[in-house]
């Protein structure tokens, strides 16, 4: 069965929407920075530089809560635009996230520690499920809520999430993606196992320090040919493969030898049904820390052997966006499709010695795209890969 | 589709890890009730013990036992948590509000994540299958039974299903404002490995649905038993949490009186079902209605 997709939305520091996305893309333009905020301003960040009230306004938003779900609803909302609602498609929503509404939560709870008063309402917005149930009713849709946690793969996962419901006949159709607000629960934590890169991440460098981290949404509306001829959705690209497979090797860090991402990217190839000759372009997961990058260079090389094809990494122009990062290259994967384009991996100079592979470093234009491969990998050792196909 | 509930295993306030029949061990939570923890060091080694909470500990040996006792490896592993690793994620928030040096320990920021259960799940039982977290409020547990019951249908062996969740004593700020039950707010795991269905194979889970924005229950019900050609009549127990018709099912007990007050309590109730002795041909229906609006729906048969 094909499973269409027929919107894409996205919101991050290098855009409000997704032409913007695109054109920072082509122009090489990265949107990470230093920090807006006072726990962000000692570091180079991916901010969406709009506050939640601007983003509400601005937007037009029925949401108030979180800025996990407003940046979701943003993105989901432009991902649906043109999409009719009617009550003989099965829609629903599935969406990643890994902080939820920790935004509000560690502010109150600051307070709370620091004897100041805090508002026992706001806790409302904690539970990430909300940031889900926001976006349903944001788009109002009624239909199936899920919310997937599985850190910074949790958007590959609600994509794929989405996908098997629809092949098994559960939906028609389904918003799936991810979202995650910046937080400084997350700052200090990636302080805290010292990953993060005090100037610009520099991914498949061998020079490469560790991340910068970024904020956003990336969503993208999948649905199947029979809700495509109820709905009059306009497909845009297929979604063609996807897997899940665990590492099972450390709770933060990955193998060494890439084990649990080989199982995933051959899998995924699998359920695609494609050949390794078949995938023009990999979007990897490339967050630039020293181990990720290279975990992830085994497995590729695991999987293609000498022929690996075009890859990059679009963490250097969107920082890290945790829960979001799938959802983002997930669209990013569309546009290079549609648009037959490979984009770059900024602010590489050295391939990694051990493995000698080299992305893309500059966006290039091609004469066609037709699958690509993209790899979301999170803590616990989750490791996932979705393919999009041209239709 | 259904599968066979081959292990089930619960830890949490009642008397429950490794009993052949709950309903001979449950007891309506008394005041100030508290876990009732198996032996952790005869499943989980000395390292990860100091370093476990609570939530990480129960998950984690309740997965383990399903494991020893279906003995083939899950071949997918879905669990469900609705607010996550609390102990953890409080535990880290005052680490960095309160720090004053550069350097933070980076300990409970690792366990912190949703995902920790089934992330530690797979390492301790080296499994590399298929590896998933829902997270969804009241309806955690149904959407992680959902995920695994898709793996049975895509063709998966043997499929870990569980749910968790723990309390921490700041949940009780939140009362009256946020949460208005008047239940204690307690801790549970319950894993249940599930299998394709074979003639003969014994307990099953039929079919869960869960329901949004839902104001219809009576109408969800009713229209959930056509959908699995169930007459009313064959419910013989009903085992709910917050308002349910009156007119379902032949007995109703309230699950939550059992559990006490956590979001993944279901699991525990898909627990009471299986061990429920129901005559040839009969149903246990789990109403799941703790919050307002919100419904899962679970038929066990």
């Amino acid at each position: 069965m094909d499973i269409f997709v027929t919107g894409i939305g996205a919101i991050s520091c290098i855009g409000n929407n997704v032409q913007e996305h695109f054109d920072a893309l082509i122009a090489e333009r990265s949107g990470i920075k230093k920090g807006l905020h006072p726990h962000s301003e000692r570091f180079l960040v991916g901010e969406v530089p709009m506050t939640n009230e601007e983003l509400t306004s601005h937007f037009q938003l029925k949401a108030n809560g979180s800025r996990t779900g407003i940046l979701g609803c943003i993105a989901a909302k432009e991902a649906f635009s043109g999409h009719m609602l009617h009550h003989t498609i099965r829609t629903g929503v599935i969406s990643g996230t890994s902080v939820g509404g920790m935004d509000i939560s560690e502010t109150e709870y600051r307070s709370y520690i620091e004897n100041q008063v805090h508002a026992i309402s706001r806790y409302k917005q904690h539970p990430s499920g909300n940031s889900s149930e926001e976006i349903a009713r944001e788009l109002g849709i009624d239909g199936f809520v899920n919310t997937i946690s599985t850190a910074c793969s949790s958007a590959a996962n609600a994509i794929m999430m989405g996908a098997r419901m629809i092949r098994m006949g559960l939906l028609d159709r389904v918003v799936v993606g991810g979202t995650d607000a910046l937080t400084e629960f997350t700052i200090s934590g990636f302080r805290s196992l010292m990953i993060f890169d005090e100037e610009w991440c520099r991914p498949f460098d061998e020079t490469r320090k560790g991340l910068n981290l970024g904020e956003g949404a990336g969503f993208i509306v999948i649905e199947s040919a029979e809700s495509i001829a109820w709905s009059g959705g306009k497909a845009i690209a297929k979604l063609k493969g996807w897997s899940n497979a665990s590492d099972a090797y450390h709770q933060t860090a990955s193998s060494p030898d890439g084990y649990g991402a080989t199982l995933s990217i051959s899998e995924a190839m699998k359920v695609a049904n494609l050949k390794p000759e078949d995938i023009d372009y990999i979007n990897a997961h490339g967050t630039a820390t020293p181990n990720n990058d290279l975990s992830e260079s085994k497995a590729i090389m695991n999987v293609f052997g000498k022929n690996v094809p075009p890859f990059s990494s679009t963490k250097a122009f969107t920082g890290h966006t945790l829960a979001a990062a799938g959802g983002l290259e997930a669209v990013f994967s569309v546009l290079a499709i549609r648009n037959g384009c490979l984009f770059a991996n900024l602010n590489h100079r050295n391939v990694i010695e051990e493995t000698q592979l080299m992305p893309v470093t500059r966006t290039t234009n091609v004469e066609r795209v037709r699958n690509v491969l993209s790899n979301s990998f999170g803590f616990g050792g989750n490791n996932s890969t979705i393919i999009v196909g041209e239709l | 589709m259904p599968a066979v509930i081959k292990s089930i295993v619960s830890i949490g306030h009642q008397d429950s890890f490794q009993k052949h029949d709950l309903w001979e061990t449950i007891q309506p939570l008394a005041e100030h009730s508290q876990v009732i923890a198996p032996d952790y060091k005869a499943y989980i080694s000395p390292a990860s013990l100091r370093r476990f909470s609570p939530v990480l500990r129960m998950a984690l040996t309740a997965a383990q036992v399903c494991q020893n006792e279906t003995e083939v490896p899950f071949d997918a592993v879905s669990v469900g948590t609705s607010l996550g690793c609390l102990k953890d994620t409080e535990r880290f928030l005052q680490t960095f509000i309160t720090a004053t040096g550069d350097t933070l320990s980076p300990t409970a920021f690792i366990q912190s994540t949703h995902n920790t259960i089934a992330g530690a799940i797979s390492m301790a039982l080296g499994n590399h299958s298929y590896n998933m977290t829902h997270t969804q409020n009241s309806l955690s547990f149904e959407t992680a039974l959902i995920d695994g019951l898709l793996c049975i249908r895509e063709g998966k062996q043997n499929v870990l299903v569980g749910a968790a969740d723990e309390a921490i004593e700041f949940l009780d700020l939140l009362k009256p404002e946020v949460v208005r039950s008047g239940l204690q707010f307690t801790s549970g795991a319950t894993f249940l490995s599930i299998q394709p269905e074979k003639p003969g194979s014994g307990r099953r889970i039929v079919d869960c649905m869960v329901h949004f924005n839902n104001e219809h229950t009576e109408a969800s019900i009713a229209a959930f038993l056509e959908k699995n050609n169930i007459d009313g009549s064959a419910i013989e127990l009903v085992l709910f949490a917050g308002e349910i018709p009156s007119s379902t099912g032949v007995k109703q007990i309230n699950y939550e009186q059992y559990t006490g007050l956590y979001y993944s309590s279901a699991a525990f109730a898909c627990h009471l079902a299986n061990d429920y002795a129901l005559p040839e041909g009969k149903y246990a229906l789990i109403v799941n209605h703790q919050v307002k609006g919100k419904l899962g729906l679970t038929l066990v048969g």
